[in-house]
């Protein structure tokens, strides 16, 4: 037990002195959710687009009602379609609609590529109720929308903090071994352990718990900025994110552990599991909803853990619904990889001792 | 010359016998053009090979010898639970509750199934709303609508895509109804057009936008991490002092570490040009003489910038994580992948900053694939002064030598 408190001190000490791991645990996570907060917030949805309007034809009025009733959206007029389609352009609107009192033209940035079906959408919709307003008719059939589950209408930047979350579990994880471990083990600071009465196992777990503390750490301050700056709205169960961020963090050691494994020399290791988690998160549905993939791409995120991870962790934050038994299953899973690999971790540092 | 072409194979040769360098280099900026490519080329048409979970429980009874209209809804999700065409998958892979079930105990389930994600969208057609459409149809000065719900998962995009495909469905029901009980003219129908901005020539397609961003991306990425890599790691392993005591001096080795430097580029250039031309159908030349200029400039200006990191970092790893740690928000905040909007002021004068900003921005303006919303002189400017500054720092401050 005191091999075991020296060692986590240690631990400790060591990441808090190592201002590299120290940015990319507590500094990235907020990073990637300050830009993309900044850039991306709000996207796909009515609430906060700037629409730009040209009516140069009749019933000009009518359209305007109509947009009028369209919540959230700010709409700015214009004399002339070229002045519309320079603000297109340069990003100062959204996107645009252009009436001669024939045509209905929507105007779209084509260079915003993942921004514009969800404008395409909403000029669908105005034009729908204008036809019909032109013809002094109101539509027979409306539709009453109720979203199931989770917090209530998560937008994109609700659904992607969990994600970046999970991400950065991940990280630390793979990390804490494929790094951590394998460089004490390419200075041969581990042979200093065979003089020592310390067991590997002692090692082991110093790294996990102080791994877990600082995982905690990060992530909690990731959430809160996210609540409070962006307002991001998060309904997290604790008990749930605990079981969910102690899972992936060792479940992502086991996989620090296979990559350490598998690569034959320990420096190795860490462009490995770099390479390995700049793919993760692209193709886990992080950034890009997986269900937007081509086939082969959802079918290789369906083979990456960090796939569900994010889940559990959206689950966890109040963002999606889950079942429960898939949600113990996938930390089961992720902890049973942890359990059976990290025994592995202690002989392979012992390995080390006898290079 | 013969020791500055040797210096350049040898800078060649070691950044292609590593395979951590290759997957960075070359592989990573295929894999990047690849999978946003994929995904965006094809935003609004992906649903065209899926295939959503959709429940319809239909509890309208209209009594007999009056219409029914919601027997045309169910009627149009049938067709959409069909296969789409020989050996493919419907659109809709449709449930409905059987003949003679608990349909409320039905519905009940099919929510749960939704709220986990096993469905993507549950629609109900309420009771009585044929007769509701009837009224309204007969009295339109009352407003009256007749209610479909739709029932959706939280936080689930196939469940945003299902609501943007069942919106397209019932407006054109709702039209069909319309036009059948004559209150609508389909010959007065507005007519819908679509216009793209933001590029200078017709046919634009994402890739095209993309494509000079990849090559940008790719330029960043080896002069920010080759050169604080090689020169650091070099002083440190004391690989540079043995080059100092040969008749190589300074000099000469930065001219034939720069020249490896754009081999390295222009064989990078060629996969990703290539495999967006032929895999991506791009169309966007890049070898007329201004994007060249725009290239050329980005290979010296990243070159600069690997110089500054290597200059300012006292040990390898130093180097490294200064690298690291610049690479993502110089990438995202460039505009490399999509057109950067409105920003807060803090990152707004990061982006404004970014030689990546100006360079993304002329090399695209100046392929016709992008509006070019900076100033020409800017997009030239700001990375001369980049590399001016790099040089003057790395001049002053950068160690050849461990003991210098």
């Amino acid at each position: 037990m005191t091999a075991l408190r020296a060692l986590l001190a240690a631990e400790l000490r060591i990441l808090a002195r190592d201002k590299t791991s120290l940015t990319f645990t507590f500094f990235f996570p907020l990073l990637f959710i300050l830009i993309f907060g900044a850039m991306m917030g709000g996207m796909g949805s009515a609430e906060g687009s700037r629409l730009g309007l040209v009516v140069q034809g009749g019933g000009g009025e009518r359209l305007r009602d109509v947009i009028a009733e369209v919540r959230g959206l700010r709409t700015t007029e214009y004399t002339t379609s070229p002045a519309l389609e320079a603000d297109v352009a340069a990003g100062d609107v959204d996107f645009g609609l252009m009436w001669d009192g024939t045509i209905l033209t929507t105007v779209v940035d084509v260079r915003r590529a993942q921004e514009n079906s969800a404008y395409k959408e909403l000029a669908r919709g105005i034009a729908s109720r204008f036809e019909l307003a032109v013809q002094g008719r109101e539509p027979l059939v409306a539709v009453e929308q109720v979203v199931e589950g989770g917090g209530g209408n998560a937008d994109w930047l609700t659904r992607v903090v969990p994600g970046i979350v999970a991400f950065s579990v991940l990280s630390a994880g793979l990390f804490a071994v494929a790094g951590h471990i394998t460089s004490m083990k390419r200075r041969r600071l581990l042979d200093r352990f065979i003089v020592t009465p310390m067991r590997p196992a002692s090692l082991v777990a110093a790294v996990v718990a102080s791994r877990l503390v600082v995982v905690f750490a990060s992530t909690l301050i990731t959430l809160w900025v996210a609540i409070l700056v962006f307002r991001v709205e998060l309904h997290v169960d604790w008990l749930r994110y605990v079981v969910s961020v102690a899972a992936a963090t060792i479940g992502s050691m086991g996989m620090g552990t296979l990559i350490a494994l598998v690569v034959r020399q320990p420096s190795s290791a860490a462009n490995l599991a770099n390479v390995l988690s700049m793919v993760m998160m692209f193709v886990s549905g992080i950034y890009f909803p997986v269900e937007i993939m081509p086939g082969f791409l959802r079918a290789i995120s369906a083979a990456t853990p960090l796939q569900y991870m994010a889940d559990a962790m959206r689950y966890a934050t109040g963002v999606v619904d889950m079942s429960p038994a898939r949600f113990w299953a996938i930390n089961a899973a992720l902890l049973g990889l942890g359990v059976v690999l990290l025994p592995v971790l202690s002989r392979y540092l012992v390995r080390a001792e006898r290079r | 010359m013969r020791s500055i072409l040797s210096v350049a194979r040898a800078q060649l040769a070691t950044a292609l016998r590593e395979r951590i360098t290759l997957f960075w280099f070359l592989a990573f900026p295929l894999f990047l053009l690849t999978l946003l490519a994929l995904i965006f080329s094809n935003v609004g048409t992906e649903v065209d090979e899926m295939t959503f979970d959709v429940t319809l429980v239909n509890l309208d009874r209209p009594v007999a010898g009056t219409a029914d209209f919601s027997a045309g809804i169910v009627e149009v999700f049938r067709r959409l639970g069909e296969p789409r065409g020989e050996g493919q998958d419907p659109l809709f892979a449709l449930h409905v509750p059987e003949q003679g079930a608990d349909v409320p105990a039905y519905v009940e389930s099919e929510l749960a199934a939704l709220r986990v994600g096993n469905r993507a969208a549950v629609v109900l057609i309420p009771e009585g709303f044929s007769a509701s459409v009837a009224r309204a149809a007969l009295a339109p000065e009352e407003n009256a609508t007749s209610k479909l719900v739709v029932h959706t998962s939280a936080g689930r995009t196939s469940s945003d895509l299902v609501v943007s495909i069942l919106d397209q469905v019932f407006v054109s029901v709702d039209r069909e109804i319309l036009t059948k009980l004559g209150l609508f003219d389909s010959s007065r129908a507005l007519v819908l057009e679509e216009r793209g901005v933001g590029s200078q020539g017709g046919g634009f397609r994402y890739v095209d936008f993309l494509l000079p961003g990849i090559v940008i991306m790719g330029f960043f990425t080896a002069g920010l991490f080759s050169v604080p890599g090689t020169i650091l790691f070099g002083r440190e392993q004391r690989i540079l002092r043995a080059y100092w005591v040969t008749p190589l001096n300074v000099p000469r080795y930065f001219a034939g570490f720069a020249l490896g430097h754009l081999g390295l580029c222009v064989l990078q250039f060629a996969c990703v040009v290539l495999l967006g031309r032929f895999a991506f159908g791009a169309r966007v030349d890049l070898l007329r003489p201004l994007p060249l200029l725009y290239l050329i400039l980005a290979v010296v200006t990243f070159l600069a910038l690997g110089f500054l990191v290597a200059a300012l970092a006292r040990t390898a790893n130093a180097g490294m994580a200064i690298a690291n740690i610049a690479n993502m928000p110089m990438m995202f905040l460039g505009g490399l992948f999509f057109p950067i909007g409105e920003l807060p002021v803090a990152l707004r004068a990061v982006m404004l900053a970014n030689p990546v900003t100006y360079l993304a921005d002329g090399l695209r303006a100046s392929t016709g694939t992008g509006a070019g919303v900076l100033p020409t002189a800017a997009t030239i400017a700001v990375p001369v002064a980049w590399i001016a500054l790099c040089i003057v720092v790395a001049v002053f401050r950068l160690r050849w030598d461990v003991e210098r």
